[in-house]
């Protein structure tokens, strides 16, 4: 099997389990709505302070779903007792961490589609005219933090207090791409072109490569552990 | 003009002492630690 | 005497020397008065921490998983440990010069700043090691995570400079710009190589001890 062809198998597996279980999608989506409620409570009722914090905020919520779901990466292998099949599969076993990348993406995304729609409902934004940079920045940042965190949630899942460790470890590593998104972000919703931003841009595309690089170079030494 | 703030570089200082010398007293304990059980096993022979 | 100790005593001369010169001979700064001989301490913390331990971390990561040698393990393991102390130093000079020449704690400067994310990264690296189990295990976790963090360092030095330099709030206090005349660049360059042959000792001393230790458990 070729390589590109494992990996699909593997996203397409976790697409399956997850689409008959409906687990963490829909705990997923319900958090997100409960982050929103509470960031409300916590923020007030101002619309203008709220404005000027709105792409923090808004990648606040995007970290903080990001993190629970990429920490329960691995879980379905580790409480099935599929940990060992992953790590004895024969050949080359970065594939299964592109799968799973991939998985990760398409999760965090769906989780992140409703954040925004969210945020344009309750903070009355608008922001059709910047959704194409939008998207483009949701995107980079997006990568970002999970081809981290698929990593990381592999290191992880073996490990004493992994549910602690994973954010520990996750969260200082993403500054970069958290200051990255968020300045572009502001742009995109300013209204003002991503070439105003280019080298967060150009900043956010290097950590993408760096980190996919490395999660695909690496992650059988991971695995073997 | 600022004027000078000696107490502010004798805590810099002062504080450099500590952790520098904490690190070190840490590791001249660990090396006492790593070397004891050696020799008292080398003893009971 | 054993080349550790040799370092040792070497790094106490240089020490002298450094802080010496730095507290005694260098001359009064224009600008910032007494108050600027704690640079002489803060940027050779600083790059002892951002430019020696984070580049021989990932090299030993690096050869670990190349070569697996126990010796790149314990070079990565003791680095970052020293390391990890030369960051702490860095933030807690720099933040003990900040209050008399910005009037605050905590200035979020660029170099404190991006120290600091280093700090939490590495000791995310330390936790890690402790937290596998069995050694080999760990090694291997070790040297993946200092591989990753080791190039994020970059990362985090521009965006966090970046971020400072780019939207410089107009209200906050600034000192004046400092004169890097060669009277103080000369006990910087002492006090810098002061602080790296530190560092050499407390890496030698503790790649012995974890040395000492594996033969013990073997």
């Amino acid at each position: 099997m070729t390589f590109a062809r494992r990996a699909w198998a593997v996203a397409w597996k976790d697409v399956l389990v997850e689409r008959r279980s409906k687990e963490t999608v829909n705990a997923l989506l319900f958090f997100a709505l409960l982050l929103l409620f509470v960031f409300q409570f916590a923020l007030g009722p101002d619309r203008e302070r709220l404005g000027q914090v709105l792409p923090g905020l808004l990648w606040l919520g995007f970290i903080l779903s990001g993190l629970l779901a990429l920490g329960r990466t691995f879980l379905v292998e580790r409480e099935n007792d599929c940990w060992e099949a992953l790590v004895s599969t024969p050949g080359d076993k970065s594939a299964i961490y592109v799968g799973k990348l991939l998985g990760n993406l398409l999760l965090i995304f769906s989780v992140e589609a409703l954040v925004l729609l969210l945020f344009v409902v309750f903070f009355d934004v608008d922001i059709t005219h910047a959704l194409p940079a939008l998207t483009l920045v949701i995107a980079l940042g997006t990568l970002g933090l999970s081809a981290v965190g698929t990593l990381f949630a592999a290191m992880t899942a073996g490990v004493r207090a992994r549910e602690l460790l994973f954010p520990v470890l996750l969260l200082p590593v993403q500054v970069p791409v958290l200051l990255g998104a968020v300045k572009a972000t502001e742009a995109a919703l300013a209204g003002e072109p991503l070439s105003a931003v280019a080298q967060w841009i150009k900043l956010l595309v290097s950590a993408d490569v760096v980190y996919v690089v490395i999660g695909i170079l690496t992650f059988d030494f991971v695995l073997e552990g | 003009m600022m004027p000078d703030h000696w107490g502010f570089v004798a805590m810099a200082y002062g504080l450099a002492a500590v952790v520098l010398g904490g690190y070190w007293r840490r590791l001249a304990r660990l090396e006492r630690e790593v070397a004891a059980p050696r020799t008292r096993s080398r003893a009971a022979r | 005497m054993t080349a550790t100790r040799a370092l040792g005593w070497l790094s106490l001369a240089a020490l002298a020397i450094g802080i010496g010169w730095g507290l005694g001979l260098a001359p009064r700064e224009e600008t910032q008065g007494n108050v600027q001989r704690i640079m002489y301490v803060h940027v050779p913390s600083a790059i002892v921490a951002e430019y020696i331990a984070c580049p021989l971390i990932f090299f030993a990561s690096v050869g670990y998983l190349w070569k697996r040698r126990a010796e790149a393990d314990r070079l990565a393991h003791a680095s970052a440990e020293a390391g990890v102390v030369f960051m702490a130093l860095t933030i807690i000079t720099g933040s003990i010069w900040g209050k008399p020449t910005w009037g605050t704690w905590w200035t979020w400067d660029a170099r404190i700043t991006s120290v600091s994310i280093l700090l939490l990264m590495f000791i995310g690296y330390l936790l890690l090691r402790a937290a596998t189990d069995e050694p080999e295990r760990a090694a291997n976790y070790a040297a993946v995570l200092g591989i990753v963090l080791a190039l994020n360092v970059p990362l985090v030095h521009f965006s966090v400079y970046w971020w400072r330099t780019l939207h410089q709030p107009p209200s906050m206090l600034k000192p004046g710009p400092m004169t890097l005349s060669p009277e103080i660049v000369r006990p910087l360059l002492i006090n810098i190589l002061a602080y790296a042959i530190l560092f050499a000792y407390f890496v030698a001393k503790r790649v012995r001890i974890l040395k000492t230790e594996a033969e013990a458990m073997a």
